[in-house]
């Protein structure tokens, strides 16, 4: 880890040094992110993904934790969804000595007219979307709640907030993932779990449809305060403020880093 | 190293209120982060008492009594600040009234106490910003953090002029941070929920026993959150709203301590 022995002591409270943390969704953009910050405030990281196809990348991933000096694992879903989050909890600890930060990454977009969604792209949106992330906040708060504590951080979009024509069930599942994280910051406030959300503005992305050349992504940056997408570096500050002890009054809040999008009539 | 762009070196930052409570508190975080201090509120000997902890951090601090609530005292005050430092990076409008209203049922509440609660509230945001904004563009940047509460969310009983101005001082936020984000001018909002400055609000609140988290917010929670709104590590953050609350407005339509679903 890098040298924080001559850090400011204003700036103690957002180091994670020594801290265990597992972040869910590890191949996605922000994920990866989110595992380097992380590694850089000094945590010790395991990166987990339920897509098997992501193993060599995380595995990448890790080792550029490992050179930032903190211990760092991979992972990729070797069982069914809630057996093998369970397990990656149980892993994280072994691997990483505890379990005090998650920070989930998961994301499945749809656009599309609402008729056109057949049961098997809701199941595919709804499971992506909100499910995994519930049973990541099930299985992985269990461990954290036995152990005493801990702060969570669910990163989703601005579509947990606003609707957009087009994106009906996305929408709907960010949404969820909104609500439960306050109904949870509440169930868990006494037992020393936080659990918070970072929203996401248009982001630079694979698949973003904000890339794809026509009127929708030239109309959309010229709508964006910024005037361009988020970099998914951009939200390391409000993910480390969110994780750390520096947030510590701080759960059932979401912080969107979107450029003031969401002022916007 | 992501920790480094938390450090405040070389700023300069205005904090309205900075005599006590959460703007005190903001100055001496700020200060340990590295920033210089501008401290305007109206009780000198306050100022003086937080200058001494600023100065104790190794950081310079101007002290300008000043009456947030006139925008003639305002201006001198940024311009104060400017001539000692020659700049304005980050401006905190911290400073707040509650006490001489709250309470009273409506029809006992004067014209003047509704009309300076919002001068000092609200008027005192917008004549801050209004003033520095200025310094801020020739800069190129600049970070401007309003603190509301969550009573700027939520109605109180007999809670009137601090409801209405907290929450203006959100659409104040809004409209700020939208005509400036071209400008590399980021506008942010604190809302803290229950901080008791005194053992009477102490009372007043329950202990905070009513607080999901299970106490009430110490002044020193929000220096974090405000060092951060006022570093380069929240360039992306614009017009939000950070709630700092032990989780109390995440809920709301049943009492803390109870739940539904549980055993009797």
């Amino acid at each position: 880890m890098a040298d924080q022995k001559n850090l400011p002591s204003g700036l103690r409270d957002y180091s994670l040094a020594g801290k265990a943390a597992l972040i869910v969704g590890a191949e996605h953009p922000v994920g990866r992110v989110a595992a380097l910050t992380l590694a850089e405030a000094g945590a010790n990281v395991m990166l987990a993904s339920q897509d098997v196809g992501a193993d060599e990348s995380l595995k990448q991933a890790a080792r550029a934790a490992q050179a930032l000096g903190v211990k760092a694992a991979a992972r990729t879903q070797r069982a069914s969804i809630r057996a093998d989050l369970a397990a990656t909890a149980d892993g994280a600890v072994t691997a990483l000595g505890g379990l005090d930060i998650l920070v989930t990454a998961l994301d499945a977009p749809l656009y599309a007219p609402v008729e056109t969604i057949d049961d098997s792209a809701y199941d595919r949106v709804m499971d992506e979307n909100f499910k995994a992330v519930w049973m990541a906040l099930q299985e992985i708060g269990r461990v954290m709640l036995q152990r005493g504590g801990g702060s969570i951080v669910a990163i989703t979009n601005v579509m947990a907030e606003r609707g957009v024509p087009n994106a009906s069930l996305y929408c709907a599942a960010k949404g969820a993932v909104r609500n439960l994280v306050r109904a949870l910051a509440l169930e868990w406030a006494r037992r020393k779990v936080r659990i918070n959300l970072l929203e996401c503005g248009w982001t630079e992305e694979p698949g973003s449809p904000a890339l794809e050349a026509g009127e929708f992504s030239e109309r959309l940056i010229k709508y964006l305060p910024y005037r361009r997408l988020l970099k998914p570096e951009e939200i390391s500050g409000a993910l480390l403020y969110l994780v750390s002890p520096a947030s510590s009054f701080v759960t059932g809040e979401a912080i969107a880093v979107d450029g003031g999008l969401l002022c916007r009539v | 190293m992501i920790l480094d762009r938390f450090k405040l070196d070389g700023k300069v930052a205005i904090i309205t209120g900075g005599g006590r409570g959460l703007g005190r508190a903001m100055a001496v975080r700020f200060a340990n982060c590295g920033a210089d201090i501008v401290a305007a509120a109206r009780t000198l000997d306050q100022l003086n008492e937080t200058r001494a902890l600023v100065e104790a951090a190794g950081r310079r601090c101007l002290v300008v009594p000043t009456d947030v609530g006139r925008s003639d005292d305002v201006n001198a005050m940024v311009a104060a600040a400017v001539k000692e430092f020659g700049r304005v990076d980050v401006m905190v409008n911290n400073a707040g009234i509650g006490e001489d209203s709250f309470g009273k049922p409506i029809d006992q509440i004067t014209d003047n106490e509704w009309r300076r609660g919002i001068d000092v509230n609200l008027s005192s945001q917008f004549f801050c910003a209004r003033a520095v904004i200025p310094h801020m563009l020739r800069a190129g940047r600049g970070k401007i953090i309003n603190v509301a509460s969550g009573y700027g969310l939520r109605g109180g009983k007999h809670n009137y002029m601090y409801a209405c101005s907290k929450g203006a001082v959100l659409q104040l936020t809004r409209s700020l941070a939208l005509t400036y984000a071209d400008n590399h001018i980021q506008t942010n909002c604190i809302v803290p929920g229950i901080f008791p400055h005194n053992e009477a609000m102490m009372k007043f609140f329950k202990g905070g026993k009513f607080i999901p988290i299970g106490r009430p917010g110490n002044d020193e929670d929000v220096g974090p959150l405000a060092v951060f709104l006022a570093s380069d590590a929240s360039d992306h953050i614009n017009g939000e709203l950070i709630i700092i609350d032990g989780g109390g407005l995440a809920g709301g339509v049943v009492p803390t301590g109870v739940a539904p679903g549980n055993p009797a």
